[in-house]
């Protein structure tokens, strides 16, 4: 029994049986979903995970505290800058306030009482840690005569009224403090690296480190919720002109862009669902069918997506565009399988007949199509990138489940007793065009060959140029908020959010001293030769356990009585108040204590208050783990965005170097299948004139290639070829031209056209580069539907010309 | 730091108060008028600092010259003398004993920006009722005015500020009270009106003075 024959029979005769296999399946298939469905929003996965800079960007989004920061920022008009000086307190003291926060950074820790009191709090740990010369020259105040010749001094500077001296007795009142906080300081300069008011007053930053358990989509949307409340009344208190309270950071992108998946999927199936079905019915007439084409997709779809959850564990944001593809190429199957039920029942076969005539005839051609398409999106892993995998591999699981799905489940929907559509409008208008291009080619194949070898000549020359976009923010939605808030802060302040990353891991606290001594003296040297602009590191508060026990070793030298009885001499002797010199006796009584080896070596982490605004620095440098660090590069120009458009531009050659190359398996295939070279060298041409008219369009219509869209040229290949299968196959076999070529023309008109809509509907999505694949598809599957009928079909008529008496279609 | 802003305010409010505007009280409004009308570019000075650090006040004299908005020459005189000098784009202070000399940035977003521009503004006619409390009372020989302020950067240059303003309607006694209680208080005398020569707002560090930039820059 042919398989065809057996598809029928079960079809027809155990219909029950089907329903419950596919009830099944989809009930398994969401029952996995629901409970295993992890989204992954990283915009980072879509990028090629080879690539170093890519990595280090990872484990800084994944391990470094700044995953959970939100930047808000106050926007008011340049009249009100004294006003927004005087609101931010109050709104900072807000933001504190709020269940969902737990630290605010609003001004340098610098400028604050409590900023400065937990810096000195962390002075005998960084002292330890200073190198050798530096540690023995710091102790050297400590001598009793430089005790007293450094007081003097100062009193003296404060009696001319210099505020310097006044401001270091009052933060460094022994001495030490300023020596042990220098490497500090020099590595680390948040205020200027990173301010927090723009340089003309009209904005200020506030960063707020949240308490949400995880970033995930329903977690950040979660979050966002509470923080869009909090900044529907944070206004109050301000009397001046407009205020505009911005929000930015990792979680209102991951919140707004899932959100606008949802829409984007609701909206563009909505679209498609429209589209398709006003374009069925015009076609066949029926409703039903189109029901069962939607069953076996969505079905298909669940599928693919079941499995490919399975294998990868996680999902990508830029799987979205699976779902799309799929249906794009799955209608096909689906028309063109119904299309010739269709035809057989009107040629007087019975249901079962006409299901078995329609999987026989069309098996072949829906199984190298989706096979050419499967091998072409599955070489999509060599992409490098995670998200761009994963597509290739949900579509090429998708689209041979939907072939399957649609030489069966379709037939489901498919009632026995419903009588053929007698008066095909459609197929007799196809018929007439068919009937006439056979029978005189050559006008039609001059006009489509001129029209068509022009676009392509538009399309492949270098002007006008295809402008490739390979910013990250091409993928982000229209009119993010979250993204409009970040590109206003950049605007007031450019120099945030630039600088170049570099991730340090250490097996040990003293290797990671020791590495990132060596990269601060690298990094000193350019600076120094002007290669960068500037530079910070945590290498100031990388403790070296060596270097503190020597210098604990060192400590035992000092003579701390004497040191304590000379400052409470000098003291008296100069007026000086004792209580406002409090912190220097506690200083010394500390590191008295430190001579004891039995005294645990002292850690900056275990005394910095774990309130304090220092925190936001450390958490910059630190990841969760320890030994986990950060340094950073402010380069003379922002060569983070050119080595991100380096890096991207090198990975938009390599996709297209993949779909070359599938096209060339895609034409190997066709040679093969064809056994024919005058037809598959019109089918070759036909792809070309397909892709040349449709990089023509996009060139004359300003549509930009993006990471995603330039997924379409590997499709419209996939479609072009499945179409020029359909045609050609047909064309070598038929013996009764207009009934059987008008048979399989009129599916391919109709599934080119739903594909088309089903395509054109992602024009509805948010998403920019969602809505650039659904124009970009639309137009390269319109191309190729234009080739196939207008050039493939009077060149194959030219080429091998049919006697027009052959009636009867071969038999397989 | 707090030092700085304390000569400046000193400084500013001395003449500036000269040229007030209008506030919402009628009869500060036509003092600070009358005051304007009356404008001083140069005193003497008696000042007194109670500082958290020392156990005594610090007492020192000498001569200030002011031309607004944000010039001013500040000459203190006896054992511990010093130079402070703004152009409007720098200050220096310069310490004859010592042979050194501080300079401290003005614009660029310096930490002195902030409160010079809010003492200005505050001093201005435009602004004054917004970034001021202001309380008058007449007294024997004149009025008390005490200054509260309103905006936060001014806030963080001093808690309150009054000012004794005599019957030739010159301010003759500022009393400052700093944020962390610190106090300054300066009596001038000798005022004149006498014009100022551009060049009293210049200095040039002598040779072989040890130069430093406290803030960096």
């Amino acid at each position: 029994m042919r398989i065809s024959d057996f598809i029928a029979r079960i079809i027809t005769q155990r219909r029950a049986l089907v329903w419950c296999g596919a009830t099944a399946l989809a009930v398994a298939c969401i029952t996995i979903l629901v409970t295993s469905l992890r989204l992954d929003s990283d915009v980072l996965n879509i990028l090629p995970s080879s690539f170093r800079s890519v990595q280090g960007l990872k484990i800084y989004d994944r391990e470094f505290e700044q995953t959970r920061e939100l930047t808000f920022a106050l926007l008011c008009d340049p009249n009100d800058v004294d006003k927004l000086e005087d609101f931010a307190p109050a709104f900072a003291e807000k933001l504190r306030q709020q269940p969902w926060c737990t630290r605010v950074l609003a001004g340098s820790p610098m400028a604050t009482p409590d900023g400065i009191r937990d810096l000195q709090s962390i002075a005998a740990p960084l002292l330890l840690n200073l190198e050798p010369g530096a540690f023995n020259e710091t102790m050297s105040i400590l001598q009793p005569q430089k005790i007293r010749d450094r007081l003097h001094r100062l009193h003296q500077h404060i009696e001319a009224g210099s505020p310097r001296a006044e401001f270091e007795l009052s933060f460094d009142p022994l001495g030490l403090i300023a020596p042990a906080l220098k490497p500090f300081a020099e590595s680390t300069a948040i205020e200027q690296d990173q301010p927090l008011t723009s340089p003309d007053r009209t904005m200020r930053i506030f960063l707020a480190v949240t308490n949400q358990s995880s970033i995930s989509a329903f977690e950040c949307q979660r979050l966002m919720r509470r923080v869009n409340a909090f900044r529907a009344t944070a206004h109050e208190g301000w009397d001046g002109g407009p205020l505009e309270i911005l929000v930015t950071g990792r979680s209102a992108f991951v919140s707004e862009i899932s959100l606008s998946m949802r829409y984007d999927i609701l909206a563009t199936l909505a679209g498609s669902v429209v589209l398709v079905g006003t374009i069925f019915f015009v076609g066949f007439r029926r409703w039903l069918p189109l029901l069962g084409m939607g069953f076996s997709l969505l079905l298909s779809c669940l599928v693919a997506l079941t499995l490919g959850l399975l294998i990868f564990g996680r999902l990508s944001m830029v799987s979205v565009g699976f779902c799309a593809i799929l249906v794009g190429l799955g209608v096909d199957f689906a028309i063109l399988i119904f299309g010739r039920y269709q035809q057989a029942r009107t040629d007087g076969e019975s249901h079962g007949q006409a299901i078995a005539t329609s999987v026989a005839k069309l098996g072949k051609a829906v199984f190298f199509g989706a096979l050419t398409t499967a091998v072409g999106f599955l070489a999509l892993v060599l992409s490098g990138s995670m998200g761009f995998s994963q597509l290739g591999v949900l579509i090429a699981i998708g689209i041979f489940v939907a072939g399957l799905f649609m030489c069966s489940i379709l037939f489901l929907f498919i009632r026995e007793r419903q009588a053929p559509v007698r008066h095909d409008w459609v197929f007799e208008i196809i018929k007439k065009y068919v009937c006439w291009v056979v029978r005189r080619p050559a006008p039609m194949l001059i006009f489509s060959s001129a029209l068509l070898l022009l676009l392509s000549a538009i399309g492949f020359s270098p002007i006008p140029p295809l402008h490739f976009e390979a910013s990250t923010r091409s993928l982000e939605p229209k009119n993010s908020r979250a993204s409009v808030a970040l590109q206003k802060i950049m605007h007031k302040m450019p120099m945030r959010w630039e600088p170049v990353l570099a991730v340090v891991h250490a097996t040990n606290p003293q290797e990671l001293h020791d590495d990132w001594q060596k990269i601060a003296v690298h990094w000193s040297d350019l600076q120094a030769a002007g290669k960068i602009k500037s530079f910070s590191t945590p290498a100031a508060l990388c403790l070296s356990p060596k270097s503190m026990q020597r210098n604990r070793e060192q400590l035992s030298a000092v003579n701390f009585p004497a040191a304590h009885e000379t400052l409470e001499q000098t003291l008296d002797a100069e007026g000086f108040s004792r209580d406002a010199f409090a912190s220097a006796f506690t200083l010394l009584d500390n590191l008295q204590h430190l001579v004891d080896p039995d005294t645990p070596l002292p850690n900056w982490r275990a005394q910095l208050p774990r309130s304090s605004s220092w925190w936001f620095l450390v958490d910059r440098y630190f990841g969760q783990d320890p030994l986990l660090t950060a340094g950073f590069v402010t380069t003379n120009q922002p060569v983070s965005t050119h080595a991100q458009r380096e890096d991207l531009g090198r990975n938009l050659p390599v996709l297209l170097i993949i779909s070359a190359l599938m096209a060339f398996f895609d034409v190997s295939l066709l040679a093969i299948l064809y056994r024919d070279l005058r037809l598959w060298i019109i089918q070759v041409i036909t792809l070309a004139f397909a892709i040349g008219a449709m990089i023509a369009s996009m060139k004359l219509l300003h549509i930009d290639l993006n990471m995603l869209n330039v997924l379409s040229f590997r499709l419209v290949l996939a479609i072009g070829v499945d179409y020029g299968i359909y045609v050609v196959l047909i064309w070598q076999k038929t013996r009764e031209i207009e009934h059987d070529v008008a048979g399989v023309v009129k599916p391919v008109v109709l599934a080119g056209l739903t594909a088309v809509a089903g395509f054109g509907s992602l024009v509805l999505a948010k998403n920019p580069a969602l809505s650039s694949l659904g124009s970009a598809c639309a137009i390269g599957i319109f191309w190729s539907l234009v080739a196939t009928i207008f050039f493939t079909l009077p060149a194959m008529a030219a080429a091998e010309p049919k006697p027009r008496h052959e009636n009867k279609i071969d038999t397989d | 730091m707090r030092t700085v802003f304390f000569i400046l305010i000193g400084l500013i409010c001395l003449p500036g108060f000269a040229r007030a505007e209008a506030v919402p009280d009628a009869e500060v409004k036509n003092l600070l008028a009358r005051i304007r009308e009356n404008r001083i570019t140069q005193a003497d000075f008696q000042e007194e600092r109670i500082i958290h650090l020392m156990k005594k006040p610090i007492l020192s004299s000498g001569r200030v010259w002011f031309q607004p908005p944000n010039r001013f020459r500040r000459e203190v005189k006896g054992s511990s003398p010093s130079l402070t000098v703004s152009d409007g784009h720098q200050l220096w202070i310069y310490y004859p004993n010592f042979k050194s000399a501080e300079r401290y940035p003005l614009g660029k977003r310096s930490p002195l920006d902030s409160t010079v521009a809010a003492i200005n503004s505050a001093l201005n006619l435009e602004n004054v009722e917004n970034t001021f409390q202001i309380a008058a009372a007449k007294i024997d020989k004149g009025y008390e005015l005490a200054l509260t302020p309103r905006t936060a950067s001014m806030k963080r240059v001093f808690q309150k500020l009054d000012l004794r303003i005599n019957d030739n309607l010159q301010a003759d006694r500022t009393n400052m009270l700093l944020p962390n209680g610190d106090r300054i208080v300066t009596t001038y005398s000798n005022q004149t009106r006498a014009p100022v020569p551009p060049s009293t707002f210049e200095f040039t560090p002598p040779p072989g003075t040890d130069i430093t930039t406290p803030l960096g820059r």
